[in-house]
């Protein structure tokens, strides 16, 4: 009986039309303190901390105790979702006068849903190339990773990527695909190199194996403007399996050349960078185009003539990459996004969401139920004046 | 009802667990191609990429353009890419170039009329129609098959005229692959060449026909093939491995520590860059920050083999540790390089130099 009655308690709570009042007037307030913290954080931070999480913390950071302090964006767009269709369900009487109210909901739950899909699985990242450059990946400017490539193959590079996600300071990282583990003794999310000459007196290395030994690196804060990013460092030991220890390696995205070790018979190349998403096609800028209004610097149109080669299809193409008009291929869809200042090379955003066609099915979906309700409500109108009359 | 509230139940629990899971937070395994992608630069717009994560080639016929067709003598082969079965370069009077390639593809690969297009595109020239197509095309009778040919004039915007111009092409499709041919480069060095080229269309589509489909599997020969033959006198203790497609020839010592030394010798044609460049780059491989051009200048030696001066290096990292020989001759430039454990390599060093002093071009 009293699991019954739990039960009742929870299905009512979540049937409850106030609850979509409190989750409406939470999302506004939280888009408001979203909009506000951007000036401070900038769009990409203020996004993962108010609108990409459960619950927004306090304080912001730090390795003490945080406390959540309002609902996030993913908890307040699931609770409604979960509303939207629990009270629909306990409330639906199927009936044609009511078609336009049940499209309109339908078209509602689609979007949520859509949306909270599209949070979910939907992958950013970007393309550049200069002309004549041929890329099978993108980058994830937002995201770092730490790849650590056996090289040993005769044809083949086996590649572990590590996210940064998981590279945090004291954690031991112990994979299959490794004969050592890894244990991450710094983590910076920011940070700014110099050579030790060059530093402050008293700097210290935090590596004792290549270049790093010879490097001092400063933490700052993180990036905030939408044109910088982050220089994400680590300082990593490598600890063989078998005991014993290799050194420690500061890797970094300012590094630019990859760093090698031996273990298990085998050499190692480790690098920080962006991370990478690899693709079974390739993509190859042909010449990027950057026209401006004559006698001024205002630009007109940009656009990448690019050829897309996909030999597991026999796909050999050129393709025209321009403003509204974005190449879309196995799933992907390429915009022409920038470009660097010189014209020197063109900048592609290439983006994965499966579930991109949720808000136009949704829009339509809604405008439909809306159209029907509204013509019911019209022709009942109508009637009744009609008879009012006669 | 009773249906609605446990619907309800399990849909907040899954609401809960989708919102819950956490993005980016695994770590991947996956293999790359260690050849790099091939630049598309004018000259090489067939390029195909060989980096794919799992790299196929459906219908690819086997590569016998560069090893069993006599190709002219003013052809220089290039380095190869995963997708070009055979790469040349011819070079001609002020500096004009043409560049020639084979390129097998599945049987999809589109069809005349919209490869040809392709490449009018290339040359900054308008699409024509089948009509067109028909009128311009020439037909070669081969044992695959016939090949159509064409001949494409147009120069795009900012392109040199002594590398572009002109695109002479030719495509046959057979049951399971499409062969691609083309000369793109200046227009009177591409005129002068275009019966050498036909002929050698030909040849490699009598060549192709006649091979047996269990032989059409075979792997890609090394590029070097068509490099010519050099001696030398392998150390006792140096094991021969099976050269990659970028070496010519592979070898092997053991280390005392477990590992290995490996032990390679490269050739390409023309100079192979700039000493500093190479240097650099053997020492980024190495982890080491590039040098200046002095201090490369200062760590090159030289070393007096018979009738031929290599230049010599020898890079100590923290680990590993480098040494090579290099050499420049007939447009070509020859590298030795072993690789391995600091102590190792410090071993087998006299063995190195006993290897490079017995080399005979």
């Amino acid at each position: 009986m009293g699991f019954r009655n739990m039960l009742r308690k929870i299905v009512d709570i979540f049937t409850s039309l106030k609850l979509t009042i409190v989750c409406l007037a939470a999302g506004m307030a939280l888009i408001f303190a979203g909009t506000l913290a951007q000036v401070h954080l900038g769009i990409h931070e203020a996004q993962q901390r108010y609108f990409q999480s459960m619950f927004v913390w306090w304080p912001p950071e730090g390795r003490g105790f945080q406390f959540p302090i309002f609902p996030g964006g993913h908890l307040i767009g699931a609770v409604l979702l979960v509303n939207l269709i629990a009270a629909h369900l306990k409330r639906f009487r199927w009936n044609w006068r009511k078609l336009g109210i049940h499209l309109t909901h339908a078209g509602l739950i689609i979007m949520l849903a859509g949306g909270l899909f599209t949070d979910l699985f939907a992958v950013e990242s970007h393309m550049q190339l200069a002309n004549g450059d041929a890329r099978n990946y993108s980058e994830d400017m937002r995201q770092t990773e730490l790849a650590v490539i056996d090289t040993s193959g005769d044809d083949l590079d086996q590649v572990t990527a590590i996210p940064d996600t998981v590279l945090r300071p004291n954690r031991v990282i112990d994979h299959w695909s490794l004969p050592f583990r890894i244990a991450v003794r710094n983590f910076y999310q920011n940070s700014r190199l110099k050579m030790l000459s060059q530093a402050a007196e008293g700097a210290q290395p935090i590596a004792n194996q290549g270049p790093g030994a010879m490097i001092a690196v400063e933490p700052v804060t993180r990036a905030t403007a939408s044109d910088e990013r982050d220089v994400p460092s680590a300082a990593i030991e490598i600890l063989p399996k078998d005991g014993g220890s290799l050194g420690t390696w500061l890797v970094s995205d300012a590094l630019g050349a990859p760093q090698t070790f031996s273990c298990g018979g085998r050499t190692w190349r480790i690098l920080l960078r962006p991370a990478r998403y690899y693709k079974p096609y390739s993509v190859t800028l042909q010449k990027f185009t950057h026209d401006k209004y004559v006698g001024t610097e205002i630009p007109k149109d940009f656009s990448s003539k690019v050829t897309l080669i996909d030999p597991e299809r026999s796909v050999n193409r050129d393709v025209l990459i321009y403003m509204n008009h974005p190449l879309r291929y196995r799933g992907e869809t390429f915009y022409q996004a920038g470009f660097q200042k010189d014209d020197s090379a063109t900048i592609l955003q290439v983006v994965h969401n499966p579930s991109f066609i949720a808000p136009y099915v949704a829009c339509v979906i809604v405008a439909a139920g809306l159209l029907v309700q509204f013509g019911f409500h019209l022709v009942g109108f109508s009637r009744q004046r009609r008879k009012a009359i006669a | 009802m009773r249906i609605s509230k446990h619907f309800i139940v399990y849909l907040v629990l899954s609401c809960a667990l989708l919102v819950s899971c956490e993005k980016n937070s695994e770590i991947k395994v996956y293999r790359v191609s260690k050849a790099p992608l091939e630049q598309s630069t004018p000259q090489q717009e067939d390029a195909m990429p060989t980096n794919s994560a799992a790299p196929r080639m459906p219908g690819v016929l086997a590569p016998t353009a560069e090893t069993a067709v006599t190709t002219p003598p003013n052809w220089e082969a290039q380095p190869l890419s995963q997708m070009r079965q055979a790469s040349f370069l011819a070079k001609g009077d002020n500096g004009a170039v043409a560049d020639i390639s084979f390129v097998s593809l599945g049987s999809a690969a589109g069809n005349v009329l919209e490869n040809v297009n392709r490449w009018l595109g290339q040359l900054n020239q308008p699409p024509i129609t089948e009509q067109k197509l028909g009128e311009m095309a020439q037909r070669l009778h081969t044992s695959l098959g016939d090949v159509t040919i064409v001949d494409l004039a147009g120069l795009p915007d900012n392109a040199d005229p002594a590398r572009d111009g002109r695109i002479i092409a030719a495509m046959v499709t057979t049951a399971n692959a499409t062969l691609f041919f083309k000369m793109r480069g200046n227009a009177d060095l591409t005129e002068a060449q275009k019966g050498d080229f036909i002929k050698w269309v030909a040849a490699v589509c009598d060549s192709q026909g006649q091979t047996a489909p269990s032989q059409m599997a075979a792997a890609l020969p090394p590029q070097t093939t068509s490099a010519p033959p050099i001696k030398w006198t392998t150390p006792e203790d140096w094991t021969e491995v099976p050269p990659t497609s970028m070496r010519y020839a592979s070898f092997s010592a053991p280390a005392d520590e477990g590992g290995k030394i490996d032990i390679s010798i490269v050739t390409f044609p023309g100079d192979g860059g700039s000493d500093a460049d190479n240097i650099n780059r053997w020492r980024g491989q190495m982890g080491l920050p590039p040098a200046d051009a002095n201090a490369v200048t200062s760590q090159v030696a030289p070393l007096k083999t018979g009738d031929t001066t290599f230049s010599t290096t020898d890079i100590a990292g923290n680990k590993t540790r480098t040494i090579a020989a290099w050499t420049r001759r007939d447009g070509r430039v020859w590298f030795f390089k072993a690789t391995g454990p600091t102590a190792a390599i410090e071993k087998e060093k006299p063995n190195f130099v006993k290897f490079i002093e017995s080399v005979r071009f």
